[in-house]
C-alpha cells in the first residue's frame, strides 16, 4: 500500500512537470507573439499559476502560494471538525489539515470519467501566511504562464454574487479557458475560523 | 552528576567574575571622567551585590574586601572622599585583590589579602580627608595578567525552547526509523538504529535538563509577598517552606507563578482568620501557610496548605444552584471531591450567599486553564474551620509525555497518563443505562461512562450517549480519567500500550478545535491525535 502509494508519487512529479513545461511554454509562445505584434511592451509582467479543477470549473492559485503537489497521502479523520476538513496528513514531518474546497464552497463535483482512478487525488499544499493547509483535487495540476493582462481583476459580476468573493482575485480567459483565480491567502478568514470553533 | 552545592559554587564564581570584569570596565571609565554619577552607582550597585552572594555562600573574605570597596566608592559618591590619584590607585588594587580572591576559590592554597593593601583600604576610608596618614606602598598583584572566559553562558530561554522542539522532531523521526529498520529486518540497520535510539535519548534528557531551574527561584519570593498581604490584612502568618530544591521546567514553573502568586493571596486573604478570631475558634494567633514540592513520578506535586476557615460545602452547594450550575436536587447527592469542582467554574463565586466568604474562589478558574495548558491537574482539600489544601500535580516538562495510546474507529488517539487514573475491562453487563448516560462501578465508586466512538463520530443530533446497544463487543475497555475532581470513564475500541511521546501543537486553523491537544507521529508515521481531557469532559457535559 505505502509502496504503491510511493510509485505514483514518483510518476505524478514528471507527469506535471511536463504537463507543467508544456503549458508554459505554450502561453508563453503566444504571449511572445503578442509582445513582437506590440513591440511597446516587451516588458509584459507574466503570472505563473496552478491550475486544477473543482467540480467542471477550473481554478487557478498563483504558484508563490503553492508548496508543493502531491499524491494525496493517507489523511487522519478527525472527529468533531467541519465537513470540508477531510482531516490531518503528515507531509514531510509537517502535519496539516487537508481541505476539500468542493464542500467548502459548494461545488457541484464532477461526474467520474472511467478513466480516473477515484482512490488516487492530489494534494495542492498552500503556505498561507501563518499555516500551511492540503487542498484535494481529482485531477493532476497543471501550471500556466500567462500575462497579468490576462486577467480581469474586477469582472462586473463579483458584484451579482455576495459569498466566496473575497477569494476570487480576477478571472483569467486564455484560450477558449475560463480560469477563476482564488487569493488563497484569505481562504480562511477570521469568521470561518470562528465558524470552525463553535462547530 | 555535580552535587546542588557544587552548582551554586559555579554559579557564583561565574557571576563574581563577571562583575569584577565589568567593575574594572567601570573604575577605567571613572578614572577618565570622576564626575559620572551614573558609573559610579553602577560600581556601586556590583560591590554591593558581590558581598551579598558572597557572604550567603560564605565567602567571607570576598564580601569582607567588597564591603570595604563599597564604603570607599559611597564615601566618593557622597563627595566625602575625592576621587584622587592616590585613592585611585588603591581602587584598583582593591579591585585587583577581588578578582585574586575570586580565581581562587577553587584552587587548593588560599591566597591571604595583602595586608597593607587591606591597611590602605582602612586608612582611606577610615580617615577621610586626612593626608596625614601615609598610604604604604603595595606590592602589584597581576602585572602579568591572565585573560580569562567564564566557564558559564546565560542562554535566552527562547533559545532553549527552538532546542527542546528540535528534539522533539528527531525522537519522531527515530521512532520512524526503529519501526522500518524492523520492518526491513537488517541487522545493520537494526544496530545504527538501535545507537540512534540511546543518542537521541540522552540528548533529549540533556536538553530537558538545561531547562531545568529549582523551584526555590520562585519560593524563595513568597515570604516577601506574605509578609506584605498579610499586613494589608493585618494578619499574623507563619510561612513555611520546603522542597525548594525539586526541579522544574523553567516554562512551567513561569506559566505556574501567577497562579501560584493568586492561590496564596487567596489563602492569606479569605483563608486565614484574623488572629482575634483564630483565638476565639482555639486556635494559635499565627496562621500557618505551607507551601511544599515534592517529586512524585514524573511529575512534581506543590501543595498550599493553610489552617485557616476552610470551605463551606454546603455554601459552595447553594451557591452552585442558586448560578444555575446544578438543579437543587442534585446538589444534595453531589460527593464533597464534585462540589469543590465548582469554584473552578468561570465567574463561580460565594459572595452573594456569605459576604465573609466573598471572594473566596473568584479567579479560581484562571488558575484552572493556566494548570489545564500545561497539562497538569489541581486538587482541593478542605475541612470546615480546619484549613484547605490545594495540590497542583505539573509535569516536569513540557514537549515530552506519558500517554496511553488506543484506538477508535481505525484512528488512534492517545491521552496523557498525567489525566489517566486507570484503566479497567468490564463487562457489557456490568454498564448501566442510567438516564441517559451509562454507568458502571468502579471500584465503590460510580462512574459515569461514555463510548468515545459515539460522543465523536455519530452527528451530534443522532448522539445516544445511555444506549448500550452502540457498544461492539461483549468486553469494554474503559480509560478512567479525571478532571476537576469529576471521574469519567471512556470506552475506546482498542487499548494499546503506554508510550512517552511528543506533542505537537495542531497548527491553524485547527488549533481553535479545543477536543484535540495536539497530535504526535507514530513510529509507523500515521498520526495519532491526542486528546485533551479537560476539553473532552466538558464537551461530554455540553452533549448530556
Amino acid at each position: 500500500m505505502k509502496e504503491k502509494a510511493k510509485k505514483k508519487d514518483e510518476q505524478a512529479v514528471p507527469q506535471l512537470n511536463e504537463n507543467g513545461v508544456d503549458r508554459a511554454q505554450e502561453s508563453t509562445e503566444t504571449s511572445v507573439a503578442e509582445a513582437t505584434a506590440k513591440p511597446e511592451t516587451t516588458k509584459e509582467e507574466m503570472i505563473h499559476l496552478i491550475v486544477f479543477k473543482l467540480g467542471s470549473e477550473e481554478y487557478g492559485i498563483k504558484i508563490e502560494q503553492v508548496k508543493e503537489v502531491t499524491v494525496t497521502p493517507s489523511v487522519t479523520r478527525m472527529p468533531r471538525t467541519p465537513d470540508f476538513i477531510k482531516g490531518v496528513a503528515n507531509i514531510r514531518g509537517d502535519i496539516i489539515a487537508i481541505m476539500n474546497l468542493e464542500e467548502r464552497f459548494g461545488i457541484r463535483p464532477a461526474p467520474v470519467s472511467d478513466d480516473f482512478n477515484p482512490n488516487i487525488t492530489y494534494t495542492l499544499v498552500i503556505e498561507a501566511r501563518e499555516y500551511s493547509i492540503g487542498v484535494i483535487v481529482r485531477e493532476v495540476p497543471q501550471s500556466l504562464n500567462l500575462s497579468m493582462t490576462k486577467i480581469d481583476k474586477t469582472p462586473s459580476f463579483l458584484q451579482d454574487i455576495n459569498i466566496h468573493e473575497n477569494y476570487i482575485e480576477g478571472i483569467a480567459k486564455v484560450n477558449n479557458r475560463l480560469i477563476i483565480v482564488l487569493d488563497m491567502y484569505k481562504i480562511l478568514t477570521q469568521d470561518e475560523i470562528r465558524a470552525l470553533h463553535n462547530n | 552528576m555535580k552535587s546542588r552545592e557544587q552548582e551554586y559554587k559555579e554559579i557564583f564564581i561565574a557571576e563574581a567574575l563577571e562583575y569584577f570584569d565589568a567593575l574594572n570596565r567601570l573604575i577605567s571609565e571613572l578614572e577618565k571622567r570622576p564626575q559620572d554619577d551614573k558609573v559610579l552607582a553602577e560600581i556601586f550597585r556590583m560591590l554591593h551585590n558581590l558581598k551579598a552572594n558572597a557572604k550567603a555562600i560564605g565567602y567571607l573574605q570576598i564580601s569582607d574586601v567588597s564591603h570595604k570597596l563599597e564604603t570607599a566608592f559611597g564615601l566618593i559618591r557622597n563627595k566625602e572622599l575625592s576621587f584622587s590619584d592616590e585613592v585611585v590607585g588603591v581602587l584598583f588594587d582593591g579591585i585587583d585583590l577581588l578578582g585574586e580572591l575570586i580565581k581562587n576559590i577553587d584552587s587548593e592554597q588560599q591566597i591571604e589579602p595583602d595586608p597593607i593593601l587591606i591597611r590602605n583600604l582602612d586608612i582611606i576610608v577610615d580617615s577621610l580627608s586626612d593626608s596625614t596618614v601615609e598610604l604604604a606602598k603595595v606590592q602589584k598583584f597581576s602585572s602579568s595578567r591572565n585573560l580569562t572566559l567564564s566557564d558559564l553562558i546565560y542562554i535566552q530561554v527562547k533559545k532553549l525552547d527552538h532546542l527542546m522542539n528540535l528534539v522533539g522532531e528527531l525522537i519522531i523521526d527515530r521512532d520512524r526509523i526503529l519501526s522500518l529498520s524492523r520492518e526491513l529486518d537488517n541487522d545493520e540497520l537494526k544496530m545504527v538504529s538501535s545507537h540512534l535510539y540511546r543518542i537521541t535519548e540522552d540528548l533529549q534528557y540533556s536538553v530537558m535538563d538545561a531547562r531545568l531551574v529549582s523551584i526555590g527561584t520562585l519560593f524563595n519570593k513568597f515570604p516577601r509577598v506574605v509578609r506584605d498581604i498579610a499586613t494589608a490584612e493585618k494578619k499574623e502568618v507563619d510561612l513555611e517552606l520546603s522542597g525548594q530544591d525539586i526541579q522544574i521546567d523553567r516554562n512551567i514553573l513561569q506559566i505556574m507563578t501567577d497562579s501560584l502568586l493568586h492561590l496564596v493571596r487567596n489563602a492569606i486573604t479569605h483563608g486565614l482568620e484574623k488572629p482575634e478570631q483564630r483565638s476565639k475558634a482555639g486556635k494559635p494567633k499565627v496562621g500557618q501557610l505551607e507551601l511544599s514540592a515534592r517529586s512524585d513520578r514524573e511529575s512534581v506535586v506543590i501543595s498550599l496548605t493553610d489552617d485557616g476557615k476552610g470551605i463551606d460545602l454546603n455554601q459552595v452547594r447553594k451557591a452552585a444552584v442558586a448560578q444555575q450550575l446544578v438543579p437543587a436536587d442534585v446538589a444534595d447527592g453531589l460527593p464533597d471531591t464534585e462540589v469543590f469542582s465548582f469554584l473552578f467554574e468561570p465567574g463561580f463565586s460565594l459572595a452573594k450567599e456569605v459576604t465573609e466568604y466573598s471572594g473566596r474562589g473568584v479567579g479560581l478558574d484562571v488558575v484552572k486553564n493556566a494548570i489545564d495548558s500545561i497539562g497538569g491537574r489541581i486538587r482541593i482539600d478542605s475541612k470546615k474551620g480546619k484549613g484547605t489544601t490545594f495540590t497542583l500535580q505539573l509535569p516536569t516538562s513540557i514537549a515530552v509525555k506519558g500517554a496511553l495510546l488506543f484506538e477508535i474507529d481505525s484512528i488512534f488517539y492517545a491521552i496523557p497518563l498525567i489525566h489517566t487514573d486507570l484503566v479497567v475491562a468490564l463487562d457489557k453487563d456490568e454498564l448501566h443505562e442510567v438516564g441517559d448516560v451509562l454507568v458502571a462501578d468502579i471500584k465503590g465508586e460510580t462512574v459515569t461512562v461514555v463510548y468515545l466512538d459515539e460522543l465523536l463520530n455519530i452527528p451530534e443530533s443522532a448522539m445516544r450517549l445511555g444506549d448500550k446497544t452502540k457498544l461492539k463487543g461483549q468486553v469494554q475497555n474503559i480509560i478512567i480519567v479525571s478532571y476537576n475532581n469529576r471521574k469519567l470513564g471512556l470506552i475506546v475500541d482498542k487499548l494499546y500500550r503506554q508510550q512517552d511521546i511528543v506533542v505537537k501543537p495542531l497548527s491553524k486553523p485547527l488549533d481553535s478545535i479545543d477536543i484535540y491537544g495536539g497530535v504526535t507521529l507514530l513510529g509507523t508515521g500515521k498520526v495519532c491525535l491526542v486528546l485533551d481531557v479537560p476539553a473532552i469532559t466538558k464537551y461530554f457535559i455540553s452533549r448530556r
